[in-house]
């Protein structure tokens, strides 16, 4: 009766290299699946957010453009901004209108958001404070001065406090319908003129609820 | 008529051990191999990117960050283990599972996936308007660009280990482990999503329900798609133990984009109908299933013929009986049936760990390439004491 060998045939590790595979030292059979990966990281991390970045957005608002969010808040974004997020009323897309909105016209910069929330206005704009502050870490835009009162078109009162940061300036309101939270913010540049700082208080005034009884 | 002598089995195992790679040792380490630094940089960009996110988070949702991560390490854990379950034949290294995984928890995910994502998403509101990119955006992004990003790992994976990376169902077994490392970072990034929903208070209340839902949902996802994914890919390139089938390869990578652009557009297929959604969601997790079932038995049974190659030398030697290797080279019903016929009740018990200890013995000859070492003489040992019901020597 034949018996297997008492101890296991030699193999090299991988670390060998035949001599005839050998490429400046490294393995040239290696070479072609690690460019083929590479080739997709370039194409994924630079050729499609290249191409992104080189297509403008020409969704521009028109007046009597009405954006609407989750939770069946709406506000009416000025004309001839640009939508890059965000829906118009009346499209509700599959689920739910999205939670997020923002409009932009050359630095400026306008988002609302929307989310559950239990406490008032002035609440809101703590946790607000509290979780900006967690993330910025005393960097980029900061809340600064002391909140004062806003009140909306359709009688809604608010929060609001201005917000700095480099080369930035804005404001941070906030509003609460019912436990639906409301956060706008506005940025855009230091010098931004007094057109600006009505246009995005016109936004701002215009968040609503329809249904909601004023508070 | 030809007789098969115990020579020529002794042959046919080792064949099948050189072909299969069973048993072979991994190194990691490989500074001459160009797929080494590849992936130690890829893995390592997008293992910084990550630790950044929750660095920078922390402050703020340190709550949802901490249920997040405990959640799906256990999540993890118990996928490792099941994987561990089904694979009972020739089995990859540990090691090279924990590779895949970190690739597609980090590479895949952050330095591949997440860029070209929001590069279509953007560029779907562009073009056809932010409404449509809402209800299908996802579904004609992610099912490219996250299958590939993942499955690409495999291509590293086997310019790192071409000796242990032989069959489809190691394609089909790394890929369950590369999605599992994508699921595992993509649901801890969208627990925290979901923590800053409600303005950052309320994180454990707002982020719990995403955590159970990828959970239960994670089951017939990325794992799956990716196990199926990367089988094709086996099929696509063909190796040493697995000859090319293109066509088979093209569909079974063809199966999980489709699976994954089905899953991603629900919600606008149901068109806001809550039991239309719900309905869908079943029927697609019990399609998926299926198929990733039906997968797994095509794949599945080039080992176990690698595990009857390498165990009938045993079974002629008298180690192992006929019954004990058909068995340990079948599936779940042979080796069920196996056990219940033996009675009494102890008998089956005892069956149950014959049939471990000869896994034992296989894994031992694999380790050994079929040689006779002290290891593999005590594991045959260890077939006979407990087929003979005598006890462990003490502790």
């Amino acid at each position: 009766m034949s018996a297997p060998a008492s101890a296991p045939r030699f193999e090299p590790d991988e670390r060998w290299v035949p001599a005839d595979q050998r490429l400046f030292g490294v393995d040239r059979r290696t070479i072609g699946p690690t460019l083929v990966v590479f080739a997709l990281v370039f194409v994924m991390s630079v050729v499609l957010p290249v191409i992104n970045a080189t297509v403008p957005y020409d969704d521009m608002v028109k007046a009597g453009d009405v954006l609407e969010l989750d939770g069946n808040v709406t506000f009416v974004p000025e004309a001839d901004w640009g939508i890059t997020s965000g829906v118009r009323a009346g499209h509700l897309p599959s689920g739910a209108y999205p939670s997020t909105a923002t409009v932009e016209q050359g630095a400026l910069k306008f988002t609302v958001r929307t989310g559950t929330f239990h406490g008032d206005a002035n609440q809101l704009l703590d946790q607000i404070e509290k979780t900006s502050e967690a993330l910025n870490r005393g960097r980029g835009v900061h809340l600064t001065g002391a909140p004062s009162s806003i009140v909306t078109d359709q009688g809604k009162r608010g929060a609001t406090v201005p917000v700095t940061g480099p080369h930035t300036t804005g404001v941070i309101a906030a509003f609460v319908f019912g436990d639906r939270g409301v956060e706008a913010v506005a940025t855009g540049p230091s010098d931004a003129g007094s057109q600006s700082t009505a246009a995005v208080l016109r936004m701002i005034r215009s968040i609503s609820q329809p249904g909601q009884d004023k508070q | 008529m030809t007789t098969t002598t115990l020579a020529d089995l002794d042959r046919a195992r080792d064949f099948a051990l050189d072909l299969s790679g069973w048993g072979r040792r991994f190194s990691f380490y490989q500074p001459r191999n160009c797929a080494f630094w590849g992936y130690l940089a890829l893995v390592g960009i997008g293992a910084l990117v990550f630790a950044a996110t929750l660095a920078q988070e922390y402050d703020a949702y340190g709550q949802a960050i901490g249920l997040a991560v405990t959640s799906f390490t256990i999540y993890a854990a118990l996928f490792w283990w099941f994987a561990q379950h089904i694979d009972h034949y020739a089995k990859l290294p540990a090691k090279l599972m924990v590779v895949a995984f970190l690739w597609g928890g980090f590479a895949a995910t952050g330095v591949m996936a997440a860029n070209a994502n929001d590069a279509i998403l953007a560029l779907y509101s562009k073009t056809f308007g932010q409404v449509w990119a809402l209800n299908w955006g996802a579904g004609l992004a992610a099912p490219f660009t996250e299958e590939i990003a993942k499955g690409s790992g495999l291509l590293l994976l086997i310019a790192l280990a071409p000796r242990q990376v032989r069959t489809a169902f190691d394609g089909f077994i790394l890929g369950a482990f590369i999605g599992l490392g994508f699921q595992i970072i993509e649901d801890i990034s969208y627990a925290l999503t979901s923590a800053g929903t409600q303005f950052g208070a309320n994180q454990i209340g707002a982020s719990i329900g995403t955590i159970l839902l990828r959970m239960v949902s994670g089951v017939a996802a990325h794992i799956l798609y990716s196990a199926i994914f990367c089988a094709g890919v086996v099929y696509l390139l063909g190796r040493p133990a697995e000859p090319r089938k293109v066509w088979r390869g093209l569909l079974l990578v063809a199966i999980p984009m489709l699976l994954h652009g089905t899953w991603d557009s629900l919600d606008a297929v149901a068109g806001g109908n809550a039991l239309m959604l719900i309905g869908l969601l079943i029927a697609v997790i019990v399609i998926a299933l299926f198929i990733v079932a039906r997968v797994y038995r095509l794949t599945v049974q080039r080992e176990r013929d690698f595990v009857r190659d390498v165990m009938a030398p045993e079974q002629a030697r008298n180690v192992i009986t006929a019954a004990e290797l058909d068995a340990i080279a079948g599936n779940r019903k042979a080796r069920k049936a196996y056990r219940k016929a033996s009675r009494p009740r102890v008998e089956r018990k005892r069956a149950r760990y014959v049939l471990n200890a000869a896994y034992s013995l296989a894994a031992e000859l694999a380790a050994a390439r079929g040689a006779d070492t002290d290891r593999v003489r005590f594991a045959r040992a260890e077939v006979g004491r407990i087929r003979a019901g005598v006890p462990p020597p003490p502790r």
